[in-house]
């Protein structure tokens, strides 16, 4: 007999009608009920045969569980994700049916806001890793008679800019970027992001063109060179970053923006007269710098080692007309003002917004005077809200039947800037807006496909899609153990694998806008492309980890190429020490002969300078043998990749790469590149459960619950055991639930170490890259495979998959997760998708003109 | 007796929203504190890092002779690096045996030294490091964490704000005040006189306009973004709260602000800008404004300047000499000792509690180097100065075996801060790789 919870009994006697009754279900809708009227007879029905104080499986009793509080809240959410991604009940009991689900997970989650709204607030289904909690079936396929759906629209809302988006605006006002090449497309040109540095970091770099000569190496010139750091946030490790509800900017960043708002303002008025300690820094002739006004002794990391040259470069703006002289006007302050305005928010200041910034300036310049003064009032301009968030609040225009505004003029405009660039928008955008020609679907398709079909119109934000979708730009974040480094092959000399790897980063991206140039099966092509752009160094990424045998082997071969590259200057040396020791005993016996021990500390230096020549040509020879790597043959045609300014002396960032097929048989597609599999590793080995969930979120449209707080999540330290076999943990029945969605997703990429070298054996043991595909929703996949590559090309063959990717671009290009009303808007994607042969332009303009993109529910 | 306590706490109550980290950085609110193990708590409490760059070579701290068998430097001398100790040594801990292998020092661990993880040039930070971490957790004041930094003047002056020690999280940098008169300016800019009141004024009416404008543009939000774009707006509120609040405490405050002379504006020697940065920040922990007070000496970088003390080599050069019985590294150590001996006799002379401001604060010296400029990190030695409250001994040396990290010194303190953690951004893997035990170094702890 059950042991009933007295609320649970309480309601039970009082409820005698089915909350489920109802036969018709609206997505969205709040489902109106009380624990007594929806839950009760849910969880009797299909929870507690398992579930109660007799059974209690997985130790869970939900006669237990009362209405949703604060304190039960965990548990309702587990329950809410067992419900909605069909964990639970098993499939081999009876399953509710479809509208009975939904409307019970639906009410959890309401339930959850509700009770969480003044504790934190209950955020989890908006989360883009609980995207997939939306049934892909009902989605793509039927739906079932009783559901009903309403014409979809994103909610209004504000998004704040991006890290990115904000330093490309800052970049924009001063530094001249080059115009597009068309001969060599893959260069960083203007409107394409800015890259990391060198270590990683995105900083704003100033000067940099014009430097023509610095004291030191590498590390003099980054620590003298002006930078700063990126100053918006961005928290999220994997997936997509940039839902509008994820961040605002806290007190810190605000004044932190400020700080660097005057320096970018002085740059902007003076160029590198605002960097320097000499004006004679700036010149054409450094000599004339060293024979005036250079400083004695040792200038290296300091600003005044550097020399810059006369070329102006950099944006030439109102704010250095308003600068350049003295005094000012009303008229050149308001130019100031309402060019930093649009610059900022990439709209012009309405008359209002122009005459307050204006009032700040004058009341700043009165206090303090012009210089200090215009620069502080200025400053004030980089934290109106536009600048730092992007407004898609349809104020304008009246709602439809169902409350939707359509977006229309600037933020029409500006949504739809935002959905492909990070810079402002260009001359026919603007004029479209200005003339009222961003008013409708028609509008948003012309400007779209226009912006589409010009590559000189740089598109970052659909690369930066491709980020968030693979996470591929992750590998040189990836603190990796030298010992564990250095037992793959790739090198453990400074930091060069973590250069390696942010080179990778860039060439993978390289590799997806080849793909995007061709737009045909854009997916497909990049899961199983044999090609591959790569730079120097990664023919040991792509190679192949040598045997325990062909180590043996390498050694020998090793000192034989010593030997024979020493033979030569070995038979001097032999000489040349019987030489010396000769003329040591002769010297030794005439101690008082000056000239003999002359010759003799001649002869000791001659012989000194061979050891160390023939150590040299010894180690050169030795070095072109790899002991742990067969490297892989990378030649093919040159290709560029973008790559930061100099941030690190000479040979940083070197934009030069090669295009080049992949070894066959090793390697398939991007998943297989170091870049992606370096990305989802960890400081020690492979990450086969981060790999195989990728696979099961981004490609199969599965969820994976959260780590129930009780699982301490820990594979045993065990080095003489592969990682396979240290997984064994995750095969317990508790955990396999869940591992058996991730874990044969992501073993069968044993095939690489976790450098992203390819190998055969591991441990001195045949690697085993077997796998499974187990329940994907698509049984055609359903089976085992035996390596990464049969996974891979299986699962490039499924639409299931292709639909997953377009869900993830609504994702990102929507700012929220899918909704079941927003099933007309993925199919007609899929469809533009698949009918332009897998074309991502037809998928974006389908996207972005849409009712999801274009409309905006409004609150009345 | 002025009661310090009582009059700032008037005065930070309702201070909500965490300012992270900025030029204005925290008014944070100190996070919920476990009762801490040393039974101090809510007791003031404050940490100093001081974080001398290129390394912190252990011969050029460590007693030749007289360490007693329990690590006692009752009788030791100490060495002529760290002479001006000498009379304070029963306050010193000296630390030898530490590692920071994982960190990749070689060159600075930059933001990896304070955050136990690897860092190098250009390397964003991965998490937030200690010492933010204790602003947090430590009594509340108007700026919980304020950074310094050091420099050769032109980089002091053309950079005066940088960041690459500190961090409130990943890729979320803290940064450090190198111009004197910027941060006098932040500091006291309420009760300055002339220029500094000026530009003072200018930037509050700024900030307030600022604020004015946000707010208006709220106006019209959905209620969801309204929420979010109200921590926007609140942070102006933050900010000007922050200015006001210093205002409103002015009287207090007049009697700790340093008086600003011709070195502010016409110093002759960046050491002399040094010398007014630890005048602030020692003027911002005496005043209570702040509890935590981090020192960059070189700023986390491999280069810096101590021309002030004759000292001609600047920069990377420096790293390239061995420490011990070199001139200029005695000079350069040297110069650290007094700075140490200063902030230490400063706090003394304000009486808290039953003893003094120094009683309740401790005072961590060491380098973003580890030992040296170029090293594996296999030795981090670090002194300590104080015993924050009694927690930590003092007056000895403590030879480690090497096997663990400086993670393991910054989880003592959080544990002697009240905050029950094992381990500090260290996970169990890394662990077993870098650390033979777990929770705080007992060696340290009364």
């Amino acid at each position: 007999m059950k042991s009933l919870h007295p609320a649970l009994v309480a309601a039970l006697m009082a409820s005698g009608i089915s909350a489920y009754a109802a036969d018709t279900y609206t997505p969205g809708e709040p489902v109106e009920g009380t624990f007594n009227s929806i839950a009760i007879e849910f969880l009797d029905t299909h929870c507690l045969d398992c579930h109660d104080d007799v059974t209690a499986e997985a130790e869970l009793n939900l006669l237990e569980l009362g209405p949703v509080d604060e304190t039960n809240a965990a548990l309702w959410k587990s329950v809410w994700a067992q419900v909605a991604l069909r964990e639970m009940p098993p499939k081999k009991k009876k399953a509710p049916e479809t509208i009975e689900r939904l409307r019970f997970a639906d009410w959890v989650v309401g339930e959850l806001e509700r009770v969480m709204e003044d504790k934190g607030g209950f955020y989890a289904h908006l989360d883009p890793k609980k995207g997939n909690y939306v049934d892909h079936d009902l989605l793509f396929g039927n739906l079932p008679k009783g559901i009903k759906l309403k014409p979809t629209a994103s909610p209004a809302r504000i998004w704040r800019v991006t890290p990115q988006e904000h330093i490309t605006r800052l970049n924009e006002l001063i530094n001249t970027e080059p115009d597009f090449d068309p001969a060599k497309p893959g260069l960083r040109s203007r409107g394409d992001f800015i890259p990391t540095n060198h270590g990683g970091e995105l900083k704003l770099y100033f000067g940099t063109d014009r430097i023509i000569r610095w004291e030191g190496g590498t590390v003099a010139y980054a620590t003298a060179v002006k930078s700063v750091p990126v100053v918006l946030s961005s928290d999220r490790k994997h997936g997509l970053e940039n839902y509008p509800d994820f961040y605002s900017v806290n007190s810190a960043e605000a004044t932190q923006i400020m700080s660097k708002a005057e320096d970018i303002l002085k740059y902007m008025a003076y160029g590198p007269m605002s960097l320097v300690g000499f004006p004679e820094q700036i010149t054409d002739d450094p000599k004339t710098y060293d024979q005036s006004t250079k400083p004695e002794g040792d200038l290296r990391g300091l600003p005044t080692a550097i020399v810059y040259n006369t070329n102006v470069v950099r944006p030439l703006t109102p704010v250095h007309d308003l600068m350049k002289e003295s005094g000012y006007s009303d008229e050149r302050l308001r130019a100031a003002v309402d060019y930093l305005f649009e610059a900022l928010t990439f709209r012009p200041p309405n008359r209002e917004e122009s005459d307050d910034y204006l009032e700040i300036t004058k009341a700043s310049i009165e206090k303090v005077g012009k210089e200090d003064g215009a620069f502080m009032g200025l400053s004030s301009i980089f934290l109106d809200r536009d600048a730092l968030f992007r407004p898609e609040l349809a104020t304008k225009g009246k709602p439809d039947t169902h409350g939707r505004v359509i977006l229309q003029d600037w933020e029409l405009g500006l949504a739809v800037n935002h959905a492909l660039r990070y810079i402002k928008p260009d001359y026919q955008l603007r004029e479209a807006i200005v003339e009222g020609r961003m008013r409708t679907r028609e509008d948003v398709e012309r400007e779209v496909t226009r912006m589409l079909e010009d590559d000189s119109v740089r598109k970052p934000r659909v690369l930066r899609f491709f980020r968030d979708y693979f996470d591929h730009d992750l590998a040189g974040y990836i603190c990796k153990d030298n010992a564990a480094l250095a037992k793959t092959g790739a090198s453990t000399r400074g930091v060069s694998h973590y250069r390696a790897m942010f080179d990778a980063a860039a060439s993978s991206d390289r590799l997806i806008e080849l793909v995007l140039e061709k737009d045909q099966e854009v997916l497909k092509e990049l899961l199983t492309t044999q090609q591959a752009v790569v730079s120097r160094g990664d023919d040991v990424y792509f190679g192949r980890e040598l045997t325990k045998e062909e180590i043996v082997i390498a050694k020998e071969e090793k000192e034989k190429a010593e030997v024979l590259a020493t033979l030569e200057i070995a038979e001097e040396r032999k000489i040349l020490t019987k030489e010396v020791n000769a003329l040591e005993a002769e010297a030794k016996a005439n101690k008082d002969d000056k000239q003999l021990q002359k010759t003799l500390d001649q002869k000791k230096n001659e012989l000194k300078a061979m050891i160390k020549k023939m150590a040299d040509l010894k180690r050169k020879a030795g070095d072109e043998v790899n002991l742990r790597v067969d490297k892989a043959e990378l030649s093919g045609t040159p290709e560029y990749a973008r790559v930061s300014r100099r941030s690190f002396g000479s040979g940083s960032m070197n934009p030069a790469r090669t295009l080049t097929e992949v070894p066959r048989g090793q390697r398939l597609g991007i998943l297989t590149h170091p870049s992606w599999l370096v990305s989802h590793s960890d400081a020690m080995d492979n990450h086969a459960i981060h790999r195989g969930i990728w696979i099961r979120e981004n490609l199969l449209g599965g969820g994976i619950p959260d780590v129930p707080i009780t699982v301490d999540a820990q594979l045993p330290n065990e080095p003489q055991n592969t990682l396979r076999e240290r997984m064994r943990v995750t095969s317990e029945a508790y955990c396999w639930s869940c591992h058996e969605k991730m874990d044969p997703l992501g073993l069968p990429f044993e095939m690489f170490n976790h450098a992203g070298l390819y190998r055969t054996m591991e441990l001195d043991k045949l690697v085993d890259t077997s796998g499974e595909i187990i329940d994907s929703g698509d049984s055609s996949l359903d089976g085992p495979v035996s390596n990464a590559i049969e996974m891979i090309e299986k699962l490039a063959e499924s639409e299931r998959v292709e639909q997953v990717f377009v869900r993830h671009a609504f994702r990102f290009w929507m700012g929220r997760n899918e909704t079941l009303n927003d099933a007309p808007v993925l199919r007609e994607a899929h469809r533009a998708y698949a009918d332009g042969g897998g074309s991502m332009n037809s998928l974006i303009i389908s996207l972005l003109t849409s009712d999801a993109f274009l409309y905006r529910s409004v609150e009345h | 007796m002025i009661d310090r306590r009582n009059l700032l706490k008037g005065v930070t109550a309702g201070v909500g929203a965490t300012f992270g980290s900025s030029i204005i950085p925290d008014i944070a609110h100190a996070a919920s504190v476990t009762p801490n193990l040393t039974g101090a708590g809510r007791t003031p409490k404050r940490v100093i890092f001081f974080m001398q760059n290129q390394g912190f070579d252990p011969q050029t701290c460590l007693p030749t002779a007289g360490v007693g068998n329990d690590g006692s430097l009752a009788k030791a001398t100490l060495p002529e690096p760290i002479e001006a100790l000498e009379p304070y040594k029963d306050r010193l801990h000296i630390i030898n045996g530490l590692h920071g292998k994982h960190t990749s020092p070689s060159h600075s661990a930059f933001f990896g030294a304070l955050g136990g993880y690897r860092g190098s040039d250009g390397v964003p930070p991965s998490a937030s490091t200690i010492d933010y971490e204790l602003s947090k957790v430590l009594p509340e004041t108007l700026l919980p964490h304020l950074c310094i930094g050091m420099d050769s003047m032109e980089n002091m002056k053309a950079k005066p704000t940088v960041a690459n020690l500190s961090a409130s999280g990943a890729g979320q940098p803290i940064f450090m005040h190198s111009n004197p008169n910027h941060l006098y300016e932040m500091l006291y800019g309420g009760i300055s006189t002339g220029d500094i009141r000026k530009q003072h004024e200018a930037r509050s009416g700024m900030f307030d306009r600022i604020e004015e404008l946000a707010a208006a543009k709220g106006g019209s939000l959905p209620s969801v973004d309204a929420q979010r774009y109200g921590q926007y707006v609140d942070g102006f509120g933050d900010i000007n709260g922050l200015r006001e609040r210093l205002g409103s405490v002015s009287d207090h405050l007049r009697n700790f602000a340093p008086e600003v002379g011709s070195r502010y504006t016409n110093p002759e020697f960046e050491t002399d800008w040094h010398d007014i940065l630890l005048d602030l920040g020692i003027s911002a922990l005496k005043s209570g404004i702040t509890n935590v007070l981090t020192v960059g000496s070189g700023r986390g970088e491999i280069f810096g300047a101590w021309k002030g003390l004759g000292v001609e080599q600047q920069g990377h050069n420096l790293g390239h000499v061995k420490q011990p019985d070199n001139p200029t590294w005695i000079k350069i150590r040297q110069y650290n000792s007094r700075m140490l001996v200063k902030l230490m006799e400063e706090l003394e002379s304000v009486p808290e509690g039953s003893g003094t401001m120094m009683d309740n604060t401790l005072i961590v010296y060491t380098s973003n180097n580890a030992d040296s400029q170029h090293t594996s990190g296999s030795n981090w030695p670090v002194m300590l100065l104080g015993n924050y409250d009694g927690a930590f001994k003092s007056g000895q040396l403590t030879q480690l075996d090497g096997t663990r990290p400086i993670n393991a010194l910054y989880a003592t303190i959080l544990r002697a801060s009240g905050v029950e953690v094992d381990r500090f951004n260290m996970s169990d893997q890394m662990a077993a790789k870098f650390d033979s035990g777990t929770g705080p170094l007992k060696e340290l702890l009364v």
